[in-house]
């Protein structure tokens, strides 16, 4: 991606403190700047908006909670959902993305979630 | 001369005369996966590279981390107070041990533990305890009691990783053999050290990703002849006529010459000019002239086509005054001028059309950090 090329884009995360942003085609790469971002910043990563065609399909109330979320998101994708398509429907949903990761780490250590390959998510 | 990719063109290497010869480094090695791979070892550890700023953890047990390529290192202040660096790696069985922690948001520990089986180190990485079940073999019934010696403190203890400073600024080396900093510092330590740098704060750190090689931002850092046409707010004040761009052995200094007389109070240097340092491979600091406070970049890859720039703000007290803060937007405002310069050279350097690039005469400072990387690759 370039900048001249932005337009195109429909996953849009930003850190408020540093004022920068990314742009992505690919949902899992908001993932990665999250973890960089965090690891050079200690700094959350906050939603500006994401339109991929499953999130708009997604029939749960807008408080519903994360397992919720994967349910419904679940039958949309093989080999389950992209961590970074949960984000973002979490993001609609007004959480950040360290609420969103430690909620998935939360519902993953007591067994609501797996992890059929990496930074893919499917519900139990 | 320049020279396009006609498939049959051998590509030269870089020259190593700087005034003679206008070779850049061939384009290859913006663009390879391998070379990013290559340089993680050759260029990342082999030389000494930033690890972050000591008055960031001031005292005994504060620590943060820092990652250099594939590796991450906890960098701490001991209990003699001295700052140290340990590679994030158990002596047991090879966890990594503390969670990622920036510098800009130190951790604090009295001990290093690692939260598989708990062994326990010293702030001077010594091994300090172990739980019981690593002195009775209880579930082994091969052993008897007293056949188990408990771990040796020393001999069990965290790899250390050797550190050197320029003032507060800290530098890690991840070789066997580690040039002498001296030798890769050069003056630029004995400059800097004869500044105040040690009573300014860390007050901002901004980060950012851009899409191109780490090498191509560090060229563009390196050289003004695209600032009349891309930083014309920047230019205002700038005699560029007056200017230098100074090169030594592991570093070059990019002396900017203001117009007119910078206001004493507003600058932590005697010199009227804003002052850039670049130290070979990824690290400039940044004396502006027009603020009383310094920054510092670190040009860190992400992978071949990607790098982090860490941007740094230092000034007097950690909160920031109006002026600072808008002084800090201007600084933001020419990164986002570079980072559309970098990304676009980027996208043509991808094309592969250009085997190898020409530099005119001002960008001598560009072919130095070029003649570094192909020494790194060829040493
Ligand atoms: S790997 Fe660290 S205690 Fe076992
Ligand atoms: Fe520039």
């Amino acid at each position: 991606m370039s900048r001249s090329q932005r337009d195109a884009e429909a996953f849009v995360v930003t850190c408020e403190d540093c004022a920068v942003e990314t742009r992505t085609d690919d949902p899992n790469e908001t993932v990665a700047f999250y973890r960089r971002h965090r690891s050079a910043t200690g700094h959350d990563v906050v939603w500006e908006g994401a339109d991929a065609a499953a999130l708009d399909g997604l029939d749960v109330p807008a408080d519903a909670d994360l397992a919720a979320v994967v349910r419904a998101l679940d039958g949309a994708y093989e080999g389950g959902v992209p961590l970074g398509v949960v984000a973002a429907a979490m993001g609609e949903r007004g959480a950040t993305m360290a609420e969103t990761f430690e909620a998935v780490h939360d519902l993953r250590m007591t067994g609501g979630l797996y992890e059929p390959r990496d930074d893919h998510l499917r519900p139990f | 001369m320049t020279r396009w990719n006609d498939g049959v063109d051998e590509v030269s290497t870089v020259s190593p005369d700087i005034t003679e010869e206008t070779n850049a480094l061939p384009n290859r090695y913006f663009t390879d996966p391998e070379v990013h791979e290559m340089e993680k070892e050759k260029v990342f550890g082999e030389y000494w590279v930033y690890a972050g700023h000591a008055n960031c953890i001031p005292e005994e047990g504060d620590f943060f981390t820092r990652t250099v390529g594939d590796r991450q290192i906890i960098v701490l202040r001991d209990h003699d107070g001295e700052v140290t660096a340990f590679y994030n790696v158990c002596a047991h069985r090879g966890s990594k041990m503390v969670d990622d922690t920036p510098m800009s948001d130190p951790g604090h520990m009295s001990r290093i533990r690692c939260p598989y089986h708990l062994w326990t180190y010293d702030l001077d990485g010594d091994l300090a305890s172990t739980p019981k079940s690593f002195e009775e073999p209880g579930l082994n019934p091969d052993l008897e009691g007293g056949d188990v010696r408990p771990p040796d403190p020393e001999r069990n203890g965290l790899l250390t990783v050797p550190t050197a400073t320029i003032g507060p600024l800290v530098f890690v080396n991840f070789s066997d053999d580690p040039m002498p900093f001296e030798e890769q510092a050069g003056k630029m330590k004995e400059e800097l050290e004869a500044l105040p740098l040690g009573e300014y704060e860390h007050a901002q750190r901004i980060v950012s990703e851009v899409e191109c090689n780490w090498k191509t931002f560090g060229g563009n850092y390196s050289e003004c002849d695209h600032c009349q046409a891309n930083h014309q707010d920047w230019i205002k004040g700038i005699s560029l006529d007056e200017s230098e761009l100074e090169v030594q052995d592991y570093h070059w200094v990019l002396h900017y010459t203001h117009d007119e007389d910078v206001d004493d109070e507003m600058r932590i240097h005697e010199e009227h000019e804003a002052q850039f340092y670049y130290l070979w491979p990824n690290f400039t600091v940044n004396m502006y002239g027009t603020a009383d406070g310094y920054g510092t970049y670190i040009i860190d890859p992400i992978d071949e086509g990607r790098f982090q720039l860490v941007a740094d703000y230092y000034f007097r007290d950690a909160d920031l005054t109006g002026e600072e803060r808008e002084f800090i937007r201007t600084s933001r405002q020419l990164q986002e001028e570079d980072f559309e310069l970098v990304e676009r050279q980027y996208e043509g350097q991808k094309m592969g059309a250009l085997a190898q690039a020409q530099l005119g005469p001002n960008e001598h400072t560009v072919h130095k950090l070029h003649r570094l990387a192909q020494e790194a690759y060829n040493a």
